[in-house]
């Protein structure tokens, strides 16, 4: 008698484990490396269903790992797709690789690269005498002397941009109006460098 | 006492079989394979105590091609490593084309051809420094549109310590301009040291200063 309400509290305690684990009885990952997770949005599924959700990472580069809440089984067919996408991403622009197969260990190795709508971030110089080096980040622009306008590296849109001086121009000191902001769905093409004397 | 006799000849029976294969037609292999992403100078791969210099390629992207002169036989184990690092690359074993595993050691004349390849990335660096006088929430850090940001939080009422704060690491050589993407509320933040070109360390100097607005 003992034995069959140990059975059950046993069977009770798996299942619980089961459905903390997601419902699946697989012991394996599904994961891998996705590119254009700046906010909600990105959806996944693994051949047509477990819809899941990538949580945006905190870092802002839209670059993370992810896995699967649904652990998979070993020699299960597995097939990764994009459902659906952030409003700043470009529809049916994502790259997918590694994507589908079997499994056969922990698979970690999908890689999915999404393009952003991006927007142009232009502005006009003024008194500019020499060479003036502009940067958003890791965009370098080499602004030549007597230049009146420049145009940065174009921006994801939701990406923030905050353009900086690298290098003055020789003899002179350069300000910058209306360079910090997050792109928008429309070009940013007021910025404003002013240089003196 | 069979076996005394039979040991000796099976002996003979394989030294004859070896001769049979030729002799000097011996199988011999090159340790070989190719280095991809490599930019900068100064990689070195050993393999058995010798070690061969990598120099980057001439048209910038392709992969560079390696073979040890000394040709290894049947049996004979390899084992490439790096030696040394290029400057500014980390240059690791990949799996060869198709393959799931790191080759880089094991015994000639398990696999037809011996292709070890290595693959080189551009380190990185982390960008940071400290914010001093932040009392309210709000602030953002931006390093321009794909460098990331950094959002900090309001320490609580009477803490003084600076926060230290670090955005996503930076190759070498690209530049970083750190930005004040979101003032905290009621506040004005301005940072100092915030451009720069990434050379071989952490960047730690990009302090933040806070004030009432």
């Amino acid at each position: 008698m003992k034995s069959s309400y140990l059975r059950a509290s046993a069977a009770l305690a798996c299942a619980a484990l089961l459905s903390a684990c997601g419902g699946d009885d697989g012991q394996l990952l599904l994961g891998g490396q996705i590119s254009g997770v700046t906010k909600p949005g990105m959806i996944l599924t693994n051949n047509g269903g477990s819809d899941y959700e990538i949580p945006v990472p905190a870092n802002g580069t839209g670059v993370t790992t992810f896995y699967f809440p649904n652990l998979i089984s070993s020699d299960d067919k597995y097939n990764v797709q994009v459902k659906s996408v952030p409003s700043n991403i470009v529809p049916d622009s994502c790259q997918l690789v590694n994507n589908s197969g079997r499994a056969g260990f922990n698979v970690t190795t999908i890689q999915i690269a999404c393009e952003y709508q991006t927007q142009a971030l232009t502005g006009t110089i003024s008194g500019l005498k020499n060479e003036l080096v502009l940067i958003n980040g890791s965009d370098r622009q080499t602004i030549p002397a007597g230049a009146t306008t420049f145009a940065m590296a174009r921006v994801a849109q939701d990406a923030p941009y905050g353009i900086s001086i690298l290098a003055n121009p020789a003899g002179q000191s350069c300000t910058i109006a209306n360079g910090i902001g997050t792109m928008g769905a429309a070009d940013v093409n007021n910025v404003v460098v002013t240089c003196a004397p | 006492m069979k076996s005394f006799l039979i040991r000796p000849a099976l002996a003979l029976a394989l030294a004859a079989s070896l001769a049979a294969c030729g002799g000097s037609d011996k199988a011999e292999f090159t340790v070989s394979g190719s280095v991809t992403k490599l930019v900068y100078e100064n990689l070195v791969l050993t393999n058995n105590g010798v070690q061969i210099n990598i120099a980057p390629p001439a048209k910038a992207g392709d992969p560079v091609p390696y073979a040890f002169a000394e040709k290894l036989e049947y049996g004979d184990t390899y084992n490439v490593t790096v030696a040394r690092q290029p400057a500014h690359q980390t240059c690791v074993p990949v799996p060869p084309p198709g393959g799931y595993y790191v080759n880089n050691a094991d015994t000639a004349g398990r696999l037809v051809l011996i292709d070890i390849n290595f693959d080189c990335t551009i380190d990185t660096h982390l960008i940071g420094g400290t914010i001093t006088g932040l009392t309210a929430s709000g602030l953002v850090l931006a390093n321009g549109s794909t460098g990331g940001t950094y959002a900090a939080t309001a320490p609580t009422a009477g803490t003084t310590t600076p926060i230290v704060y670090a955005l996503a690491p930076v190759a070498y050589g690209t530049t970083y301009g750190v930005t004040v993407s979101a003032q905290p509320t009621g506040q004005v933040c301005t940072v100092v040291n915030p451009t720069g070109t990434m050379q071989d360390a952490d960047v730690s100097n990009i302090n933040v200063t806070c004030v009432a607005a």
